[in-house]
């Protein structure tokens, strides 16, 4: 099967050449990318030099520098061109819009508790950096080889280059509309996105509704009590700092509630990642949360789409292809901007943007391209990685396994 | 003289994964001994917010506990049938045969959309992975049954429903047993395997892949170690049991 698929792929380049059809790139070299499906196999596959580098949400871009094995040659707010990734989106907070419909001032609360708790982290990075490291570690210590670093250091480490924001203001819509051409172009987008109008678009991808109605009870000072919720209520998340306005609101609780009167409490006080929250708004209980996490965006999205979960803490481009796929969701506001970087392999010449591309190149001449992991085809790092490399004359490759 | 030599290798592999892991210097690759022990030798303590390896252990074990039990109270009374019942077995073999290769993961994705996230998906799951082997087991036990026995007990007037509870599913009672083992065996991979699935927040399966984010690879060891004993441990457990009741078996002619 395989060799002839090899003889047929040869046959065409005999043809294509002989045709005078070679491709017409000016791109003056090859990146190879490889999908991993989340970033869980990431620092393994750098540490057994399967790969050159990767591109990762944080805190897994910490985690290459402090077990030795890598280095940070950007962060994604500084790739190129310039100035076209700062303050990017990034993850995003989702609804199922039937579950919108019926149970709106629940939404709204909801809208309201993570508002409220990007307000403390913004207020209290470094306790949120705390909250997150428990939540994702247990505030353990991670080790590799000789070396020891607690979770909490490697999290004050990552807090630092994401931006938490909530507001769905134009320029950040702008910006989310940058990722559908860029997946438009990828060609993962096939549906309901495939040939709209910016303004289409905008009309199927956002609701803002609930943004504006929780904003107006933060500024009045007075959450409305939803109806209370017969079932418990499905909300998917992402084991990333991304979502600590989640993680932040959980563990302060006590705090929000006495001071906004809305809270989320865990059912478990002593759970370090509890699943079952309650909902309370001014004292009273509205409903259960079944927080569900997931390795990556698309699986949160099938869960979406299958009706497990009503809501969802996510990246973009996964609710972007949800919708587009038919998933009756809305992505409501912001969580968080940027929050990516890119890893080298610490043998690795690059030290920042220019000298990997100088790096990339000249291995890309000696018939060695490098290799570089991404969490996902379509997902917002093979976006920007991809759309940097290309500015920077490199062409892209899928690696096939 | 056969367990010294049983215990021989194991200390064996583990001198040479120690020299190794010093030579290659990449826990990556093979994280050393001394990081691996302690997580072991301390089953308690909390690993990653995931809760200890004890309480992940029990909470894998639940699982498969659960999943063994239903495959056990569907596979053995079908098995039965389809031994027994040669209609039965014309009916649904072709079926059987035809879902019987599939890997259990496979089913991840519908079992999230019909069980919902949570143990019912990984219920299903590990019922998928014990099921055929019981099942093939009890269907294998019944045909053996000597048909000299069965006619002995209808010419003493047993009804069928005698022959079956006296004679049949005592006579293939080992076969069945050795389908259990089998099929628990195969159940506690799938367990591992099922606390893959998004939604997980606990189990062995769970705290293995979870530890990988981290590329914290003694946690990922110490995680195989425990499943591997765990494993034994019921292997064990099943054969002793067969050597006590089922030990005739041989002995009859």
């Amino acid at each position: 099967m395989k060799g002839m698929r090899l003889l047929l792929l040869g046959c065409l380049a005999v043809l294509l050449i002989a045709a005078g059809c070679t491709t017409t790139q000016q791109a003056t070299g090859d990146v190879g990318i490889l999908y991993t499906k989340g970033t869980g196999p990431m620092p393994t596959l750098l540490a057994t030099k399967q790969i050159d580098g990767y591109i990762a949400w944080q805190p897994f871009v910490e985690v290459a520098p402090v077990a030795g094995i890598g280095r940070v040659i950007t962060y994604s707010g500084n790739l190129p061109p310039d100035d076209r990734w700062k303050n990017h989106p990034c993850c995003v907070l989702t609804s199922r819009t039937d579950f919108m419909n019926s149970n709106p001032a629940f939404v709204d609360a909801m809208g309201a508790a993570t508002i409220l708790a990007t307000r403390y982290i913004n207020d209290h990075q470094s306790e949120a950096a705390d909250i997150t490291a428990e939540w994702l570690a247990g505030k353990g210590n991670f080790t590799y080889g000789n070396i020891t670093v607690s979770s909490v250091e490697i999290l004050e480490r990552s807090f630092p280059t994401v931006k938490f924001v909530n507001e769905p203001s134009e320029q950040w819509m702008g910006g989310q509309l940058e990722f559908v051409y860029a997946l438009r172009e990828l060609g993962t987008i096939t549906g309901t996105l495939k040939n709209t109008t910016d303004d289409q678009t905008k009309a199927l991808l956002f609701d803002t509704g609930p943004y504006d109605r929780a904003m107006a009870m933060i500024n009045a000072s007075s959450i409305a009590v939803p109806p209370a919720e017969a079932n418990p209520v499905g909300v998917g998340y992402l084991l990333s700092d991304h979502h600590a306005s989640l993680f932040v609101a959980v563990k302060k609780w006590q705090y929000f509630n006495d001071t906004y009167g809305i809270a989320l409490k865990p059912e478990d006080p002593t759970a370090t990642r509890p699943d079952l929250v309650d909902l309370l708004v001014k004292g009273q209980k509205v409903a259960t949360l079944k927080l569900i996490p997931a390795d990556a965006g698309p699986q949160l999205m099938q869960l979406a789409a299958t009706k497990t979960i009503q809501m969802a803490y996510v990246g973009n481009p996964p609710a972007i292809s949800a919708i587009d796929q038919g998933t009756p969701l809305k992505i409501l506001m912001a969580l968080n901007n940027e929050g990516s970087g890119v890893v080298v392999v610490t043998s690795s010449p690059a030290t920042d943007w220019d000298s990997f591309v100088q790096w990339a190149k000249e291995r890309s001449a000696a018939g060695k391209p490098i290799v570089m992991a991404a969490p996902g085809k379509g997902s917002i790092q093979d976006v920007m990685l991809r759309y940097a490399l290309e500015e920077s004359g490199l062409s892209v490759k899928e690696v096939q396994a | 003289m056969r367990r010294p030599l049983g215990i021989l290798l194991p200390i064996l592999i583990l001198i040479v994964w120690e020299i190794a892991a010093r030579f290659i210097n990449n826990q990556f690759i093979l994280p050393r001994l001394e990081t691996v022990l302690p997580v072991l030798l301390s089953p308690t303590i909390d690993i990653l917010g995931t809760g200890s390896l004890l309480h992940n252990a029990m909470v894998s074990l639940e699982r498969v506990g659960a999943g063994f039990l239903v495959a056990l109270a569907i596979a053995i009374p079908l098995g039965v049938g389809m031994g027994w019942s040669r209609r039965l077995d014309a009916l649904a073999d072709t079926t059987i045969q035809l879902l019987r290769p599939i890997p259990p993961l496979a089913w991840g994705p519908l079992a999230i959309a019909w069980f919902s996230v949570g143990i019912n998906s990984m219920i299903f799951i590990i019922f998928l992975g014990a099921f055929f082997p019981i099942l093939l087991n009890t269907i294998d036990g019944v045909r053996a049954i000597k048909k000299t026995w069965v006619e002995v007990a209808q010419t003493l007037g047993a009804s069928e429903r005698q022959v079956l509870a006296k004679v049949v599913l005592p006579g293939a009672a080992p076969t069945i047993w050795t389908g259990l083992r089998v099929g628990f065996g195969i159940a506690w991979m799938c367990v591992i395997a099922a606390e893959w699935l998004p939604g997980t927040t606990s189990g062995l399966g769970y705290l293995t892949l979870y530890a990988y984010n981290f590329g914290q690879m003694h946690y990922i060891i110490a995680g195989m170690i425990t499943i591997g004993i765990i494993g034994i441990a019921f292997d064990l457990l099943f054969r002793s049991v067969e050597d006590r009741w089922f030990c005739w078996r041989g002995l009859e002619r």
